[in-house]
């Protein structure tokens, strides 16, 4: 039972983090971004490389991943999305066309990785020694994972809130036009911001091939349960984020543990359905709009 | 110190202003008055880049050229909009809108002082500054978008109706503040349904008749002038 609990709260952190870059590049750059789990799989074979080909720990691999998947996917905005941008004439239409175009490119990036890597899983064994906590052991990458993972959402929350440069960021978010009014030019934001929540993700995709396997389709999943965590916290919100994905990580190790672990797919529609019919704007979302 | 000439702007194909010219000095009020869907606040937007105008326009402020610039450069040249319906952001704090104000790399030298100074200005403000500006009144709101435009360090400020769903009081404090800005040494741009208020302050003013200035005078002689009298002071 703790162990369950702990497992769901270090799942749960990792969802949050997750929903955090997707709610990011939704909010800001108005991209739902069905790759999005795509970039977490590259980044996790990337971190299994460094760490089979030059024996680099998946942490200080954090520090190569990182700025690649930053100007990655700053490159995929420039070239494939801001021509989007470009003729969208309402956010509304922006929001359709990324939803079309990101899907494609999911299955151009999974096909990538399947003629690299095949449909095989793939794991690694980084600092798997057990650690007893609470009467309970859980393995050490784990909760190193656990660590990093509150380590950077906390300074991305830090970030937004207490920063000039982060409080531009939600004001693009809020208001578009009238963030042109303020200096803030909104295009360039919108890039910027689109490839932050790309190296959020890629940076939550190395701490889960610590303790996760994973193969080249796996990435859907991803999406899924990022999308699920940002519509039940409420879109654009990331304290919703938080309580949402912890919730829902919880509410999955529980019943792995004490059902079936084949039902906790189940489980998360099952609470995300309980959670829009009571707050159909999500847990902390406001009802207009 | 503003020069705007030969501004012209069409929505389609109907033309909302044409060939439009007009001057603010520093220190300066200067009103626009017209009647509704004249295109005041057309003119406003295209002056700060918020709109795409017909080509041949010229916008100066003091030796730059504002003409082809987007509209987050124009705020960093020292033009400052207050459009119509705010234009805040209303899902944040009274402080993060003043912080933001000063966005603009020339608003940053001095941005402690000039808080105190839009805090000084609008004391309510102070009060209220982690209040989400959502939730306040709309009086308060006024305040915060007057406060978020000055924290930017504008050479000239452009109103749209800055005294729109505000109480006779309130807009008269409005005006006293208006005033005191001015004397700062800021060019002000007013567009206002209120015209005796506004003449009453106001140096010089324009009229705006369907996107055409027909006429330009001191403030005193057009209070003056029977057309004006009977088209904007309800006499
Ligand atoms: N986005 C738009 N598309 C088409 N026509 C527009 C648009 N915006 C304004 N117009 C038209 O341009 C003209 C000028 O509008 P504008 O808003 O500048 O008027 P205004 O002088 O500010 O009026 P008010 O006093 O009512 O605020 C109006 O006839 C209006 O219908
Ligand atoms: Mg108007």
């Amino acid at each position: 039972m703790t162990n369950a609990i702990l497992t769901g709260l270090m799942l749960g952190g990792m969802y949050a983090l997750i929903a955090m870059g997707l709610t990011l590049q939704y909010g800001v750059a108005r991209i739902m971004n069905l790759s999005y789990g795509e970039v977490l799989i590259a980044a996790a074979f990337g971190a299994q490389g460094l760490f089979t080909g030059w024996a680099l720990s998946p942490f200080a691999g954090l520090a190569f991943v990182i700025p690649v998947a930053f100007l990655l996917n700053l490159a995929i905005y420039r070239v494939l999305l801001s021509p989007l941008v470009r003729r969208a004439r309402t956010r509304d239409a922006l929001e359709v066309d990324s939803i079309l175009a990101t899907f494609g490119l999911a299955f151009i990036l999974q096909g990538i990785m399947l003629s690299m890597f095949g449909g095989a899983y793939y794991s690694y064994s980084y600092l798997a020694s057990p650690v007893h906590l609470f009467g309970e052991t859980i393995a050490a990458n784990r909760l190193a994972a656990l660590a990093v993972c509150i380590l950077l959402g906390g300074s991305l929350y830090l970030a937004l809130t207490q920063t000039r440069g982060g409080t531009a960021i939600r004001a693009v978010a809020v208001d578009p036009a009238a963030a042109q009014l303020v200096a803030i030019d909104v295009a360039r934001t919108a890039a910027f911001t689109f490839a932050l929540g790309g190296a959020l993700v890629a940076s939550a995709g190395v701490l889960i091939s610590t303790f996760l396997t994973f193969s080249a389709t796996s990435g859907v999943v991803f999406t899924m349960k990022a999308l699920i965590v940002v519509v039940m916290g409420g879109v654009g919100n990331m304290l919703g984020c938080l309580v949402a994905g912890l919730l829902l990580g919880v509410s999955e190790a529980l019943v792995a543990s004490l059902i079936d672990p084949g039902l906790t797919l189940a489980v998360n529609f099952a609470l995300f359905l309980v959670v829009l019919l009571v707050k159909p704007a999500g847990l902390f979302g406001r009802a207009s709009r | 110190m503003l020069e705007v000439d030969s501004l012209s702007l069409a929505y389609g194909l109907h033309r909302a202003l044409d060939k439009v010219a007009l001057t603010v000095g520093s220190g300066e009020i200067v009103c626009i008055l017209g009647a509704n869907g004249a295109g005041k606040s057309s003119l406003l937007k295209a002056i700060a880049g918020l709109l795409p105008s017909l080509p041949g326009k010229r916008v100066m402020l003091g030796d730059r050229d504002l003409s082809r610039l987007p509209a987050h450069r124009i705020v960093e040249c020292g033009l400052a909009l207050v459009p119509e319906g705010r234009g805040i952001f209303g899902e944040l704090t009274v402080a993060e809108n003043l912080l933001l104000g000063a966005n603009p790399k020339r608003a940053r030298d001095g941005e402690a002082a000039r808080r105190e100074e839009v805090l000084t200005l609008f004391p309510r403000l102070r009060e209220r500054l982690h209040q989400t500006v959502r939730t306040m009144s709309g009086g308060e709101q006024q305040m915060v978008a007057i406060g978020r435009a000055l924290m930017s360090r504008p050479d000239v400020l452009l109103l749209d109706e800055p005294s729109l769903g505000l109480s006779p009081a309130m807009v008269h404090e409005l005006f006293a503040t208006l005033q005191r800005v001015r004397e700062a040494g800021l060019g002000l741009l007013l567009v206002e349904q209120n015209a005796s208020e506004s003449l009453r302050i106001a140096d010089r003013g324009y009229v705006l008749e369907n996107g055409v200035i027909i006429d330009h005078d001191t403030a005193n002689n057009l209070k003056r002038k029977p057309a004006v009298q009977r088209a904007y002071l309800g006499g």
